[in-house]
């Protein structure tokens, strides 16, 4: 059986991967799908918590359900953001939105 | 099951991370979104590895299908007009390698130093106990996403809609 730890790392790595997307890209589209990778880590790990749980096997997986639920709606209002953005100035650069800038 | 599913997760592994790295470096954003896919499909692949059947077709339908489909419907939606050349190798870019470097660092000392009381066998439960888990115990959770989808469907049509023009 695959440890433990092997699914944390992998977690680790595809959130990390993720984070660097989101903070190196500029373009709104590839900012949320770093976004879903991040949070496609964070389920790999719950899931491999729930697996290997001696207590209470699959509630992680509840979990998870939350999480994708919550994934969706973050995607649909996201996207529709950049098409508004898109719409408005025909960029999508995320560094360009700087009016509110003290 | 077992022999198969630990020869089988370091190569699935492989194939996430890669695809992962495709998604943040591919500068097309439709090759950026079809390496997303394959990467769904990875995880999907580890959700069957861990025993978790229902979720894997649940990332299939929500992830692969649905997701992706926005995604490069937002895409074609947006096409870019000469963007998109140097949107890669600038300043920031560079700063977040370390930035990231020190979080992954961080997770992976946790990891290695904190003490598991991993079981052997425990499994992740059949679709039979995790639905009656879902719809006894967290029920009213369960609605409650239900209503967050409903309010981020409004707000999505809102925001996407075309202004009327008086």
């Amino acid at each position: 059986m695959t440890p433990l730890q092997h699914y944390l790392a992998l977690s680790v790595a595809l959130f990390c991967i993720g984070a660097w997307g989101v903070l190196a890209r500029r373009n709104i589209i590839v900012v949320v799908m770093c976004l879903e990778l991040m949070l496609n880590a964070v389920n790999v790990a719950l899931v491999a918590f729930s697996n290997y749980s001696q207590v209470i096997p699959g509630r992680g997986e509840v979990f998870v359900f939350f999480v994708l639920g919550v994934a969706a709606a973050e995607v649909a209002v996201g996207l529709s953001i950049g098409i508004a953005m898109y719409r408005l100035r025909e960029r999508l650069k995320v560094d360009e939105l700087d009016e509110m800038k003290g | 099951m077992n022999e198969f599913s630990s020869a089988a997760f370091y190569p699935v592994a492989v194939m996430v991370l890669a695809a992962a790295v495709l998604v943040v470096s591919f500068k097309n954003l439709i090759y950026s979104a079809l390496a997303m896919i394959a990467c769904f499909a990875g995880v999907a692949a580890l959700f069957v590895l861990l025993h978790a059947e229902l979720l894997a077709s649940a990332q299939i339908l929500l992830y692969v299908g649905a997701i992706s489909i926005l995604i490069l419907f937002a895409i074609m939606l947006t096409r870019n007009r000469g963007g998109e050349v140097k949107l890669f190798f600038h300043q920031q870019a560079w700063m977040a390698i370390p930035v990231v470097a020190i979080v992954g660092l961080i997770l992976i000392i946790v990891i290695g130093s904190a003490h598991y009381n991993a079981a052997d066998t425990a499994q992740n439960p059949g679709t039979k106990d995790l639905a009656s888990m879902l719809f006894n115990q967290y029920a009213f959770p369960f609605e409650l996403v239900s209503l967050v989808l409903l309010v981020a469907i409004v707000g999505a049509i809102l925001l996407a809609k075309k202004e009327k023009i008086k």
